[in-house]
């Protein structure tokens, strides 16, 4: 192909028709965007207006998406009547206690991992141990768990689920703030040393500070895995004592006689922390969810 | 400017030796005895009553669990549907997330936007998306079925979660839904991350969107779809939560998966045993799997 | 405060990446380690500030020996080629660090902070953060964080090298100035040998873990030990001729050509029959026009500098690099007259490099 034709074929990419072709190919991309958009938004709106309906709408038929009277007799059944206000108490304290103890454990370790020099095989197989232990099926570990607890009668306590969610979560924080650490160039820590500060007066002083969103980012992804997570909460604690919010959730659904609207009421209260967290750390999120492998 | 030697170095005697490594360890102990205490202990414990039977005075070493496995009707049946759910979900997922990461991977309006909205169902606790899921299938008041019979569908035959035929449908639907947008963002996140020389090269040699696509874009983006599936097939491997809300593995014994027979196994028949054996052939099965995909990351790193 | 290093090696492995290195660097010296990368300067440097082991042999400040001491109680100061300014911290509260770990008071770190910014003008950009200062006001404030201590020694590792050419060519007057004003010893790392001759007392040449010389930068340049510290140092290089020597002529021949060695240099190269000469190009003279006793050569490539003008020339088969004066003009591939100052010649042993005085 000669300079020529090259040329010419640039130019008549630059003509009319493909600017019509270019408007028209957008016009797909937002319509098809919006689509996806109101399909994944479309459920959730669905429970919202479910816990906001009263029964009458709830079973009407057509289904009444927009045009209803709204009620927040569920949300009054729920949490007052009922124990999910004490349910959504021990959800919080069992998510931020455990997110507390494994950001702090987590994070030393985390640090020790990536700044000192240890024999390098011993860092990777030990990094690749902590990491492993998150790829465990959660049943797996389920069970002895039960029994381990039972034998500490720790069972239906929140004490239990304090100490079994920090287990679960400090791999991933370990796995994350190691990335974070390894960005930050080794000779900060050197200077503060040549300027007289000890090893651990450096992490505190100059260290942490650096990593201060990624750190806050990691703990609001503990807080949503506590908050959210189910098999170890249904197995562990079975009397109101120390239930989590979801685990009340699904101890009414598999009831018979199922009052929607209070389950769905509880289901809201369940997601809003979640997804204003979330947002909270959009930017963090790819990396956090490909226990940062990717870049997000 | 003095030529005194300052306090400081008066303070501490030369003799402390300065140590490096052990400052590490002493950083990482807590960690690793709290992982050894909740993570290895209680494998060690699984697999004591993995091969162990009989309580009291007659416990013995023993195979039976594991033999049990190989004719054990549900635990095929669990290990089909759930292989069966893994390779839908993920196919689906992936399609619908890579055509949605390339059609956002450009410069548009109110991106962040979308970003932002499509992120909401995977980070919806997996119970509330059981809850939103049931409350949609429900065949009498559910939005689906209503919305069927508004244009006109007899909804009779659709019960959803409460038929043998359709209930594994749901619950890969359902899957599907929630975590599209998982696969969605790190695809997206990995063709953002991708070099823009490649492809001024390639608009200059001509090659249509299509060939772009086929020899360029995928290459690069063959490390971030290897993660995105990895992640997504060990999540997919053990899952439990939605479809022990959406169905608790029915009906029947339709949806049950590995996971929810091992719980059924240990919590409905104290079958520990049992339960405890189950999950071995799960984590060997989840590794080899997980093994299997990473190699073929270091191999992509490598190249 | 005296320096001492005193036959300090360092391994990685198997490799040794400092070789046996004694150096003797005197109380309020300015010492320049050059050398090319990998030559094992930065490492030499590190083991002084305590950032690295040393794997055999001492190093002592004063007269202490400071092998198991850690950094920060050596009371050395430090200037890294990156800066590493603290990111999240003021100007002010980075100069202030040092001072603020030693549990100095408020008003002492003050009045000192305010001191140094004064020494380096940069009381203007003192609460902005290092991210919003250029690459040379940066420079100054890691500068400020080292002098503001008053340590015995400080340690530079090429903190020029991340500036650009005008700027590097200032700010190294601007170093020399304060580190004399200060007195305070310096041992400093580059690989820029302009940096080493303008800045040093003395110049310790390194290549592959070796010292190669340590001395003035006037008797590196004129009085070099071996090739490579010939070669390393002017820019351009030095020239060098392989040939033969022949006693019997009282001539040295290289590849097509063939010149002259008086009495003194044949008396230097006795019993041999091989070396390499060395010239520099500034006592290789170019001329247009055939003169007695010059050589012809052909031009090769001539570069106008504006103040002078280099000439790479091809005599017989061996290049050669002259300087004339700004307005001496050649074609390429045309023939010219030249003439090797044999005076100033210098010649090296033929296999090891060593140089023959």
């Amino acid at each position: 192909m000669t300079a020529q034709t090259r040329q010419a074929k640039l130019s008549n990419q630059n003509g009319a028709s493909s600017m019509r072709q270019s408007r028209r190919a957008r016009l797909v991309i937002y319509i098809t965007l919006i689509l996806a958009v109101v399909a994944a938004l479309a459920p959730v709106y669905w429970m919202l207006t479910i816990s906001l309906k009263s029964e009458v709408d709830q079973f009407a038929s057509p289904p009444r998406w927009l045009l209803f009277s709204p009620t927040l007799a569920h949300y009054a059944e729920a949490f007052v009547s009922r124990s999910f206000g004490q349910y959504l108490a021990t959800s919080a304290t069992v998510a931020v206690l455990s997110t507390i103890c494994s950001v702090t454990l987590g994070t030393f370790a985390a640090y020790g991992l990536a700044r000192f020099r240890m024999p390098a095989k011993l860092n990777r197989r030990l990094s690749l141990w902590i990491l492993s232990t998150r790829m465990f099926p959660p049943i797996v570990s389920a069970v002895p768990l039960f029994m381990m607890m039972r034998d500490l009668r720790l069972l239906n306590t929140m004490a239990a689920l304090v100490i079994v969610y920090t287990a679960f979560n400090l791999p991933f924080v370990v796995w994350m703030m190691r990335g974070f650490f390894q960005e930050l160039p080794r000779e900060l820590e050197e200077a503060a040393m040549v300027d007289g500060d000890s090893r651990l007066g450096a992490l505190f002083r100059i260290i942490l500070p650096l990593v201060v969103p990624g750190l806050a980012a990691t703990a609001v992804f503990c807080l949503i895995m506590s908050w959210n997570e189910f098999l170890l909460a249904l197995v562990l604690t079975q009397t109101d004592a120390a239930m989590t919010l979801p685990v009340g959730i699904a101890g009414r659904v598999t009831q018979y006689e199922i009052k929607w609207g209070v389950m769905s009421a509880a289901g809201v209260v369940a997601m809003l922390p979640i997804l204003i967290f979330a947002m909270a750390v959009q930017r963090y999120l790819v990396r956090g969810l490909s226990l940062g492998a990717v870049k997000g | 400017m003095s030529a005194q030697p300052s306090p400081t170095s008066q303070k501490k005697p030369t003799r402390w030796r300065w140590r490096e490594p052990s400052l590490a360890y002493v950083l990482i102990a807590p960690t690793v005895a709290v992982l050894l205490a909740l993570s290895v202990y209680p494998l060690i414990y699984a697999v004591k009553v993995a091969f162990q039977s009989g309580t009291g005075e007659s416990t013995h070493w023993t195979l039976e669990h594991f033999t049990r496995l190989l004719s054990d009707g549900f635990f095929l049946a669990a290990l089909g549907h759930t292989l069966l759910y893994a390779a839908a979900a993920l196919t689906f997922e992936f399609l619908l997330g890579l055509g949605l990461a390339l059609l956002v991977d450009r410069p548009l309006r109110g991106r962040g936007l979308f970003r932002a909205l499509l992120l909401v169902p995977m980070m919806l606790p997996p119970v509330v998306v059981g809850v939103v899921w049931r409350l949609m299938l429900n065949p009498d008041f559910g939005a689906i079925n209503g919305t069927l019979r508004s244009v006109g569908f007899n909804t009779d035959m659709l019960t959803w979660t409460a038929s043998p035929k359709l209930a594994m449908l749901s619950v890969i639907a359902v899957d599907v839904w929630q975590w599209t947008p998982f696969i969605f963002l790190v695809l997206l996140a990995g063709l953002q991350a991708m070099p823009q020389e490649p492809y001024e090269a390639a608009r200059l040699d001509g090659s249509s969107a299509w060939q772009t696509f086929r020899y360029i874009t995928l290459p690069l983006l063959k490390p971030a779809m290897l993660i995105a599936l990895l992640l997504r097939t060990m999540d997919l491997l053990r899952v439990f939560d939605q479809i022990f809300i959406l169905t608790e593995g029915g009906p029947g014994f339709a949806t049950e998966t590995v996971s929810l027979y091992i719980y059924r196994a240990a919590f409905r028949f104290f079958d520990f045993g049992y339960a405890a054996a189950m999950s071995f052939v799960l984590l060997i099965i989840t590794n080899l799997i997980s093994a299997g995909y990473i190699r073929l990351l270091q191999r992509q790193e490598a190249a | 405060m005296k320096v001492k290093f005193d036959n300090v090696t360092k391994r990685f492995g198997n490799r040794a990446v400092v070789d046996r290195l004694s150096l003797a660097i005197d109380e309020g010296e300015f010492v320049v380690l050059l050398g090319p990368s990998g030559c094992g300067k930065t490492t030499t440097l590190r083991m002084l500030a305590g950032l690295e082991d040393v794997t055999a042999g001492d190093i002592l400040i004063g007269d202490v020996r400071v092998n198991e001491v850690p950094p920060q109680h050596r009371d050395i100061a430090m200037v890294f080629q990156s800066y590493a300014l603290y990111p999240h911290m003021t100007v002010a509260e980075n100069i202030a660090y040092p001072l603020r770990v030693r549990k100095i008071t408020k008003d002492e770190i003050r009045r000192r902070v305010r001191r140094v910014a004064e020494m380096l003008e940069i009381q203007s950009y003192l609460s902005n953060r290092p991210r919003e200062l250029s690459g040379g006001e940066r420079q100054r404030v890691a500068l400020a964080r080292a002098i503001v201590r008053e340590p015995r020694v400080y340690l530079m590792d090429e903190p020029l090298s991340n500036l650009d050419a005008r700027l590097r060519v200032q700010m190294r007057g601007e170093l020399k100035r304060l580190q004399h004003d200060l007195g305070t010893t310096t041992v400093y790392v580059t690989h820029d040998q302009a940096e080493a001759m303008t800045l040093a007392h003395r110049v310790a040449v390194l290549s592959s873990g070796q010292l190669q010389q340590f001395d003035t930068p006037m008797n590196i340049y004129h009085r070099p030990a071996n090739r490579f510290v010939a070669e390393f140092v002017g820019t351009p290089g030095m020239n060098f001729i392989e040939g033969r020597v022949d006693h019997r002529t009282g001539t040295f021949s290289g590849r097509g050509v063939v010149l002259s060695l008086n009495d003194p240099q044949l008396q230097r190269l006795k019993g041999r029959e091989r070396a390499t000469l060395g010239i520099r190009s500034e006592h290789v003279q170019v001329a247009a026009a055939e003169r007695d006793g010059w050589l012809r050569a052909v031009v090769y490539v001539t570069e106008l500098m504006g103040n002078e003008t280099l000439c790479f020339l091809q005599l017989g088969d061996e290049k050669i690099i002259a300087r004339a004066s700004a307005d001496f003009r050649a074609e390429m591939e045309t023939s010219v007259w030249t003439r090797l100052d044999m005076d100033k010649a210098d010649f090296f042993d033929a296999e090891s490099g060593e140089a023959l005085r």
